[in-house]
């Protein structure tokens, strides 16, 4: 043996002790990751090895008011990938991008998102192609962590587009995952964004289920875990509108080439049984994966079609608002129906010439025939009478000035203009002239809403009772088939007293029927007819054409707006359509008179919108 | 000299044996889970082929274990010199997947680095106990170290860093064992620190400074703090040029390991897969075939590297410490063997294999819980691997050898 300083017993002593001690480390630990940090470790095994599957439940259907399909769902493929298979790997995010024709950068950005939860699937390419989603699975193993969801898309199958009504769907946006982050909503999900499908989001999507399976480290499933742990997912209840798809697709044929807007509601319940708004589009463009250069041209496009003209188009409603000034003026007796004018084609006021639309005057008339002929001196002169507080107020009793609480979103209030206002607007004592001689006619700084105008109409045709308007009549359970009829609000303007209603009736009633009315376009024969026309000058170029009205005049079923963006005047433009769409209604689309509200719990508008 | 058979099979190390058997009983288990997927027969895959192995090694095993320590010792530098060329031709010739590892004979492809750690036990073993070899002088110091580097910078070109460590880690304990004084294994061992240090400037002076205060305590001669500084610089300076020569997957794997690198689903994914597949067993495991990592393929490597996590996975707590509680007193019984035998070249021998396992064991395991870098070294009788199991078993066989041979001189 060599010569040492340690004898052999003693170097033995040295090795044992240095490997004892590597060993009692390495027990040590053994014991740190086995026994005390056993549930760490043993809960991140399960998360490893048990995805979640989403199982998106069906969104509700769409049908008119004789359950005809609207809107139904088609299957189509989603591909989604698990993002933390892709953490820091940009190259890999943009080979997959290529391969199936999406943008590298949202994908990179959307996937980003995901890996804070990072065992949830991240969409990256909706609405599949059949030959695509083979090609991706030829190519499975070359990239990890894929998954392929089968998500509903929407189908139009109505005669109608409803483009306005319906809406469209899209991805929900960050803004909105904000404020939505209690329910339930990811990056990629699907939301209603305009018309019925956001209003009734959340009735429509129904609840989300989900099921556990197990994969391996690529992600594959091995097997699926039992049913018991499984949440099924609840469908989107289906939606019953109160439109009717031939009298809808009517009054779009008519409404077509031109910018316009109407609105046909049931007087005895505020269902809406017809409202479109032109130009539209095609909801089918945004089925699937919009086209942006279509959405650039949606959006650009000089005409607003993505613009619900009903809803949100505001405009100064012409001669159709006399009606507010004689209501204002008969019930408050400032004037009797029976007080005489007399127009010699215009008049003057403050050093200026208030002309009446007939430059030959009217002559004497008393209020039905200044109705019926539209005259504008008599208003005037009665407005005067009226003064502006005294028409504010009426035109506020009259719901103007406010949203009607229609179930579409984004619906825009107008504005009524009184002392206060003009006074911010154009300082004290600059206004006073002849803002009233035009505020009488429905011209100035009053704007409304064609709804806001058909709503007038159905308040009239009432005497004073009203029902907020609805597009939706019930929802129906999917499954059982089971309604639940919406709750109906309505209110009555007591303020005004029938006899006042009456009055306005009777002058209403001449337009149409009396000789030299302003609506005798509308005529029909057999059934009586009453309405306002109204011609609104306006700056940007013709005036715009309106026609409100009612039929039939004793027992009303139909209160209508219909309103054409520069259309020239309210007899040429309007009176027309509403003619074409009446004689629909009144020939084969008729509708019975309403049953008594059903009994059964009824859910009210405001408790349903998200 | 001349003792019978049956005199000799009476003083053969049984316990050790039995050992071995057990590990290696634990080792087929671990591996038969490892490589059972569902609808595979793992008979047909790693599993049946490392039965083959086994095979081949209880041929070894016999093999080293009748040999006569005398032809050991005659054939010890010519072992050493068909390993070594065998090595320079792998780098020649070798093919393996982006490294060249494997060298086809015949039917099998072997490992000769595997082979070249038992002869360079055997060559070490000579040499030491050569009666002409003095330790003290610095000529036979360098001769040892150069029978050590040749073979570790052949591997470590492969490239092969983890096993290329095993070799610098069989020198040093036998140099120990062979009388090295422990100032002169100081001076070795602290340019290490040195090399370590390098990269800190502040770090370095510190070092430097308790070299001398050790060796000071320790009664090194002036000559030996001198040569301790300089061997400590030139380390120092060296340690910049080696680390450029690494390649960037073996810098990051060390960057990762000491924390100055985040990546947890890359380069120590492995581990933490690892850590979670060990802590999810707990006490009494996830049961043998139960194991959610092992099966869905969460873990990497698991029938090789880490085929420990698979025991940690599905045995639990009371598996690894079994596991490890064999592994010690195997070590235990090699170690006693060591210190009894008589002949200075069996006990050399016997030190080293000791030193091989113990080196496996505690890197591979050390591994597996996350407290060692990612080196890739199998763990002994467990992973699969051929080559290193055949190695085993013929190192095994020595030990058991000079169990029976132990009053021999």
């Amino acid at each position: 043996m060599a010569k040492s300083g340690l004898d052999i017993e003693a170097r033995r002593r040295v090795v044992a002790w240095i490997l004892g001690a590597a060993l009692l480390i390495l027990a040590g630990r053994l014991f740190q990751l086995q026994v005390v940090q056993h549930e760490v470790y043993f809960r991140q095994s399960e998360k490893n090895r048990v995805r979640v599957i989403t199982l998106e439940p069906p969104r509700g259907q769409i049908y008119d008011r004789n359950h005809r399909p609207l809107v139904e769902n088609l299957p189509c493929y989603t591909l989604s990938v698990l993002p933390h298979h892709y953490r820091g790997r940009e190259d890999l995010l943009v080979s997959l991008a290529s391969f199936v024709g999406a943008n590298p950068e949202e994908m990179a950005r959307s996937v980003r998102q995901g890996q804070r939860a990072e065992f949830l699937p991240v969409k990256v390419r909706r609405d599949m192609p059949f030959e695509l989603l083979a090609r991706v699975q030829e190519r499975w193993l070359d990239f990890p962590g894929l998954v392929i969801e089968t998500e509903p898309k929407r189908t139009y199958t109505g005669m109608s587009r409803l483009s306005h009504v319906l809406g469209y769907l899209g991805e929900v946006a960050e803004s909105e995952l904000k404020a939505l982050k209690d329910q339930d909503y990811r990056t990629g999900d699907i939301i209603g964004k305009t018309g019925l499908e956001r209003q009734y989001e959340k009735v429509l999507r129904g609840r989300r289920g989900y099921q556990y399976v197990e994969v391996d480290a690529l992600g594959r499933e091995i097997r699926t875990l039992p049913m018991e742990k499984w949440i099924p997912p609840s469908p989107g209840l289906d939606l019953v509108l109160a439109i009717d798809d031939r009298l809808q697709a009517k009054l779009e044929s008519l409404l077509e080439g031109k910018r316009a807007a109407g609105v046909f509601l049931d007087p005895r319940n505020g269902e809406v049984l017809a409202l479109a708004s032109s130009p539209s589009y095609d909801l089918q463009w945004f089925a699937g994966v919009l086209n942006p250069a279509v959405w650039d041209s949606l959006v650009s496009h000089p005409d607003k079609p993505l613009l619900n003209r009903v809803t949100q188009g505001l405009y100064p409603p012409g001669s159709t608002y006399k009606l507010i000034t004689a209501l204002a003026g008969v019930n408050d007796g400032v004037f009797s129906p029976e007080s005489r004018v007399s127009c010699g084609g215009g008049l003057s006021y403050g050093g200026r010439f208030f002309a009446c639309w007939y430059g030959q005057g009217h002559g004497s008339q008393d209020l039905y025939g200044a109705i019926a002929h539209s005259c504008n001196v008599y208003f005037y002169t009665m407005g005067m009478r009226v003064g502006l507080e005294r028409w504010a107020r009426y035109s506020r009793l009259l719901r103007f000035g406010q949203p009607t609480g229609i179930d579409l979103p984004a619906e825009r209030a107008g504005l009524v203009p009184d002392a206060h206002y003009m006074d911010t607007r154009y300082g004290k004592g600059n206004w006073v002239g002849g803002t009233m001689l035009n505020l009488a006619i429905g011209q100035g700084d009053l704007l409304t809403t064609p709804l806001q105008m058909a709503q007038l109409a159905m308040v009239i045709a009432n005497r004073g009772k009203g029902f907020v308007p609805h597009v939706v009549k019930a929802l129906e359970n999917p499954l059982t088939g089971k309604q639940m009829p919406v709750r109906v609000d309505s209110f009555v303007v007591r303020e005004i007293r029938p006899e006042v209603f009456e009055v306005v009736r009777e002058g209403m009633r001449e337009v149409v029927n009396g000789a030299g009315g302003t609506g005798r376009g509308c005529a029909l024969g057999d059934v009586i007819v009453a309405g306002k026309t109204g011609t609104a000058q306006n700056p940007h170029g013709d005036p715009h054409g309106w026609f409100i009205g009612f039929a039939p005049y004793d027992a009303p079923e139909v209160a209508f707006c219909v309103f054409v963006e520069n259309g020239g005047s309210g007899s040429g433009a309007a009176v027309p359509i509403v003619r074409e769409v009446l004689r629909l209604y009144f020939d084969e689309v008729r509708v019975s008179a309403p049953a008594q509200m059903a009994a059964a719990p009824s859910r009210s508008l405001s408790s349903l919108a998200r | 000299m001349g003792h019978s058979w049956r005199y000799r099979l009476e003083h053969l190390d049984k316990p050790l044996v039995v050992a071995t058997a057990l590990l290696l009983g634990l080792g087929l288990v671990a591996l038969y889970s490892a490589c059972a997927q569902a609808g595979d027969s793992p008979w047909a895959g790693n599993f049946g082929r490392q039965l083959g192995w086994l095979a081949l090694g209880f041929v070894g095993f016999v093999l080293a274990c009748v040999v006569s320590l005398q032809l050991l010792n005659y054939l010890a530098y010519f072992l050493y010199g068909v390993s070594v060329i065998l090595l320079v031709l792998l780098l020649l010739f070798g093919k393996g997947p982006g490294v060249a590892r494997w060298l086809a004979l015949g039917p099998v492809q072997i490992q000769p680095a595997e082979l070249a750690k038992v002869a360079l036990v055997l060559a070490l073993a000579r040499f030491l106990s050569d009666t002409t070899t003095d330790l003290d002088r610095t000529v036979d110091l360098l001769k040892a170290f150069g029978l050590a580097l040749v073979p570790m910078a052949l591997v470590a070109k492969q490239p092969n860093l983890g096993t290329a460590m095993v070799f610098g880690a069989v020198l040093l304990p036998m140099l120990f064992w062979a009388g090295l004084s422990l100032s002169s294994l100081f001076i070795i061992v602290s340019p290490m620190l040195s090399f370590v240090a390098a990269f800190h400037k502040v770090a370095l002076v510190g070092v430097l400074v308790l070299v001398i205060l050790a060796l000071v305590i320790l009664r090194a001669s002036p000559r030996k703090i001198v040569l301790a500084l300089a061997l400590n610089i030139a380390a120092a300076l060296a340690a910049p040029m080696l680390w450029n020569q690494l390649h960037d997957y073996q810098q990051q794997r060390i960057l990762a390991f000491l924390g100055l690198k985040q990546d947890p689903m890359g380069l120590s994914y492995q581990v933490i897969q690892s850590k979670v597949a060990i802590g999810s067993g707990g006490i009494w495991g996830k049961g043998l075939l139960h194991g959610t990592q092992t099966h869905l393929r969460f873990l990497p490597a698991q029938h090789t590297d880490f085929i420990f996590s698979v025991i940690g996975e599905e045995l639990g707590f009371v598996g690894t410490m079994a596991a490890l509680c064999l592994f010690a007193f195997f070590l235990y019984r090699c170690l006693k063997i060591a210190t009894q035998a008589r002949n200075a070249f069996a006990s050399y021998v016997v030190m080293g294999v000791f030193s091989v396992f113990a080196w496996h064991i505690l890197v591979n395991v050390g591994m597996a819980v996350g407290i060692m870098p990612v080196t890739g070294l199998p763990l002994p009788f467990m992973s699969y691997g051929g080559s290193f199991l055949l190695a085993s078993l013929i190192m095994v066989g020595l030990v058991a050898n000079v169990s029976m041979r132990w009053d021999e001189y």
